[in-house]
């Protein structure tokens, strides 16, 4: 591609990229989107202070923290793609990574209201609301006994992980990495729309390098930290990866559904051709088993070991309903999707892609349910909630999510729907199969 | 059925924006070599006079191979007390060099396989010869459970036919599962390796001097005309072989970890042990594909095929994978902490700090680390550097396989069996003569097989592309 010539910028081609960026926002009424966007997402979380403060605060704080983790690992996963992109050195994905990169930008929302649901479940009440090990007092099942935390022998033992400053200080950490490689990644991008130089690429893929690394490990440990520790007793040194594997099939869920929504606007018309849904279906496909992989291996491993202190989470996940939600992801996450993306017209098929995208994205939260609902113990030691969705779970997902969505939108609006100079622009245009 | 282009009109306006930044890709083949020099240049390798350290490395391997031979002659005939093996310690070297090479071998199909799915084109330099690493090196593997059974000549009670006493093999047991996966492993990956070599074998039976050359040559290259019904036909066997190889690679290493991590043995029952394992493995199989291939870069004057961008790439996936394997370390000694399992943390505890802390240090260093230097690029361009960071990278990943397998074992739940568990020097010999049996397949390949796919490093070159010369896009 070096001999590509680079056509003199006229001020008529400047005067259109002016209308691409802001411009092309308004022409096609995403800004109206915005702003109801905005307004949805206040009015869910608002909603869900209300259900929070009056209703069942345990369960509705689990429905919070529900919503809350679906969109950031959306989010983390679309970060990872991102890097991924810079680390391979992708020519292919250069127009995907833009709405990307857009996508990325929520992180400081998702921090406000992840730190409002920790200092929550701190302070409200007697405390220990969503994480029962936050407050001493909470009920605690030891060896099938009704107990409190602060006689539980384990939470002592794991006392100097589970206290709540470390706690708040982990999460500080996290969001720190997040929101900086966040950060530093759409800088570059969108200072190389400006200026066109290669040396932004460079610091991304550096970015990038060392952003693989602190990602990997605050993604890990803010899996530990919300989801494993909901039932404190149990351990799996896999939940990390999936986190990771769950993150990414939303990631690339969610992205179908943008490119999609931005070629019937007009803006990536002609811009997102078959070839690029179909790579993108292939790594749909791909994540679609390394899910299954990962997530088989740890249920393998504990099933076939069959040793109470670990095996108890699965056997929780068998009471009330949660069975059936068991083999719904067996075979609704993994097998259904995994057959019918195998084959090549599926992914290349816009309409089917639309469908499929949508299913994953409704097993994942299904996913996300499976991991943090059955948690709460109820005094016989066995999950207190059966997977029944209620409206609080529905605020605030549709409160996250309208926040994400607004973000996303307000980022769009700024900048242009593709990196126009990005060095291997060229390769994703031209992209063919 | 609906398509991206029949709805909307193309945005032109945002393409015609496009104008990219100056950052040209690396070249895959250096100097601007045409086709006829790669054809002469691999095929001469085949060609030539048998060079003499060809002869003597050659005589050298063949010697050290007999050191195996002589070790299960040995081992046969007087019985398996002539190993180190002691209660508890009943898993010793054996299985940890089953694992090894295992392990090795998974580079090869990887680099066949998953980076010609992901269209990682640096691949065809080096695939052809880490492909037949992958077959050699899980021949140097089976040997080490067949002997281990004990009455080798039993070994068929293995497959899932009943024996004399209609007794099955047990299902569910992941030893079982490793015969199916290992086995399987092995034939897709020859297979792999044979038709990719199937149109440079006819290159080489066409070039052919004598008779029995272009005989013995026309033979394997069945009839490989280069028409282009040939090419499809190929090209689609390449993709389907390709895609089963794929959960293979994952597959088999996953099988392995379940050897250990099914069993309630502390420091085995941990759920990341697959994937774990699947990245050790990589890590493992690429620093093997460096040890190898630099020193060919070297002999055969080969820097214009395997570039400076390809050892960059290698290095980087070793910097990868072993980073993972860095990450596995960490969260299993975190877990064994956090699950306040007294004998999980006992056994962590007793690998960093115990008698064998020499080998679990070696193992940090040599896996975690070593590979920390490929951050710089002024390491990765020295190949003598590259090259010692990569017999780190396979001392320590033996050393891995050495602490999961034995410093477990060695101090069980029952205290008054724990002792200090030694090789002999039967185990030794057996185990060193295994690297000569690799040596030996390998400069056989070397002498008498194409080295490069010829065809694969000519069709990712810029003259391989139709617009080539044009300024065309």
């Amino acid at each position: 591609m070096s001999d590509t010539p680079v056509k003199p910028l006229s001020a008529e081609s400047t005067a259109a990229a002016g209308s691409l960026a802001g411009g092309q926002s308004e022409a096609i009424g995403l800004e109206r989107i915005a702003h109801i966007c905005l307004v949805v997402g206040g009015l869910g979380l608002a909603f869900t202070l209300f259900g929070l403060i009056f209703g069942d605060e345990y369960r509705v704080g689990l429905g919070a923290l529900i919503g809350a983790t679906f969109w950031f690992a959306i989010a983390m996963g679309m970060l990872f793609l991102v890097m991924l992109s810079h680390l391979f050195d992708a020519g292919w994905s250069i127009i995907i990574r833009r709405h990307l990169e857009h996508g990325i930008s929520v992180f400081p929302w998702l921090a406000a209201i992840f730190f409002f649901l920790f200092f929550f479940s701190m302070v409200y009440g007697e405390g220990g609301i969503i994480w029962k090990w936050m407050s001493e007092s909470s009920e605690s099942i030891v060896a099938g006994e009704v107990s409190t935390v602060g006689d539980d022998l384990l939470w002592h033992v794991k006392q100097p992980y589970l206290d709540n400053f470390w706690f708040i200080f982990r999460n500080i950490l996290y969001f720190a990495i997040f929101i900086s490689l966040a950060w530093a990644l759409r800088r570059n991008s969108f200072q190389q729309d400006t200026d066109g130089d290669p040396k932004h690429s460079l610091s991304s893929r550096k970015w990038s390098a060392y952003g693989v690394i602190a990602g990997a490990l605050a993604g890990s440990f803010a899996a530990l930290d919300w989801m494993m520790t909901l039932d404190f007793h149990w351990f799996s040194t896999i939940y990390g990866v999936w986190f990771f594997a769950t993150s990414v099939r939303g990631a690339l869920a969610i992205t179908v559904l943008i490119m999609l929504f931005m070629v019937r606007k007009g803006v990536l018309a002609g811009i997102f051709k078959q070839a690029h849904l179909h790579d993108l279906g292939k790594l749909t496909l791909a994540f679609t088993m390394f899910w299954a992989y990962i997530s088989f291996s740890q249920f393998f491993l504990i099933y076939n070991a069959n040793i109470p202190e670990v095996g108890n989470w699965y056997v929780m996940r068998e009471g009330l309903n949660w069975q059936a939600v068991g083999f719904a992801l067996l075979f609704g996450y993994f097998l259904f999707p995994f057959l019918m993306l195998l084959m090549y017209r599926t992914k290349i098929n816009p309409g089917l892609m639309t469908f499929f995208a949508i299913w994953i994205l409704c097993f994942m939260l299904l996913d996300i349910y499976f991991n943090i609902l059955p948690s709460k113990m109820d005094d016989l030691g066995e999950s207190m909630y059966a997977f029944i969705p209620s409206f609080w779970d529905l605020t605030a997902l549709v409160g996250v999510g309208g926040i994400c969505a607004w973000s996303y939108l307000r980022s769009f609006a700024a900048v242009k729907p593709i990196p126009v100079r990005d060095p291997r622009i060229l390769e994703s245009l031209h992209h063919h199969e | 059925m609906t398509t991206l282009t029949d709805t909307v009109p193309a945005n032109t306006a945002l393409i015609d924006e496009a104008r990219p930044a100056d950052l040209p890709r690396q070249v895959l083949v250096e100097n601007d070599r045409d086709f006829d020099w790669i054809t002469n240049k691999i095929c001469g390798i085949v060609e030539a006079k048998t060079p003499t350290w060809w002869w003597i490395a050659f005589t050298l391997s063949a010697f050290v191979s007999l050191f195996t031979v002589f070790g299960i002659i040995y081992l046969v005939s007087t019985g398996v007390g002539v190993w180190g093996l002691a209660d508890p310690v009943n898993w010793g070297w054996a299985i940890v060099n089953f694992v090894f090479w295992i392990g090795i071998g998974h580079a090869g199909t990887l680099i066949s396989a998953i980076l010609c799915l992901l269209r990682q084109k640096w691949r065809t330099s080096i695939n052809r010869a880490a492909e037949a690493m992958t077959v050699f090196a899980v021949v140097c593997a089976g040997i080490f459970p067949l002997i281990h059974v004990g009455r080798m000549w039993f070994a068929w009670w293995l497959f899932p036919i009943p024996n004399s006493n209609a007794i099955w093999p047990n299902f569910r047991s992941p030893l079982l599962w490793d015969v199916f996966a290992v086995s399987t492993y092995g034939t897709v990956s020859f297979l792999f390796w044979y038709v990719g070599m199937i149109p440079d074998l006819a290159t080489i039976r066409d070039r052919a001097k004598t008779k029995i050359r272009k005989i013995a040559y026309g033979i394997f290259a069945m009839g490989w005309r280069g028409s282009n019904r040939h090419w499809r036909n190929y090209e689609m066997t390449y993709l389907l072989l390709a895609g089963l190889s794929t959960p293979l690679v994952l597959s088999v290493h996953t099988v392995v970890s379940f050897d250990f991590a099914v069993s309630l043995i502390p420091g085995w029952h941990t759920t990341i042990f697959p994937p774990y394992f699947v990245a050790g493995a990589i890590f493992s199989g690429f620093g093997m594909v460096l040890t190898l291939m630099l020193p060919l870069r070297a002999i055969y004057g080969l820097h214009d095929l395997i570039t400076q961008y390809h050892i960059d790439c290698m290095c980087k996936i070793l910097l990868a994978t072993g980073t993972m394997v860095g990450y596995a370390y960490m969260m299993e000694f975190f877990i064994a902490w956090y699950g306040a399992n007294d004998f999980e943390a006992f056994a962590f505890v007793n690998r960093a700090f115990g008698p064998y802390a020499w080998s679990y240090w070696i193992m940090i260093s040599c896996n975690v680390i070593a590979p920390q230097f490929f951050w710089f690029k002024k390491i990765r361009q020295n190949p003598m550097i590259v090259w010692i960071v990569c017999i780190f990278v396979n001392i320590g990943m033996w050393f891995e396989r050495f602490v999961i397998t034995v410093t477990s074992l060695s101090r069980d739940f029952l205290p008054s069996s724990w002792g200090y568990y030694s090789p002999t020097i039967v185990d030794v010999f057996t185990y060193v003569g295994t690297f000569g049996i690799f040596m030996f397949l390998f400069l056989l390949f070397l002498r008498f097989l194409p080295l490069m796919p010829m065809g694969e490093i000519k069709a990712v070159m810029p003259q391989a592309d139709p617009h080539h010369g044009k300024n065309h896009h």
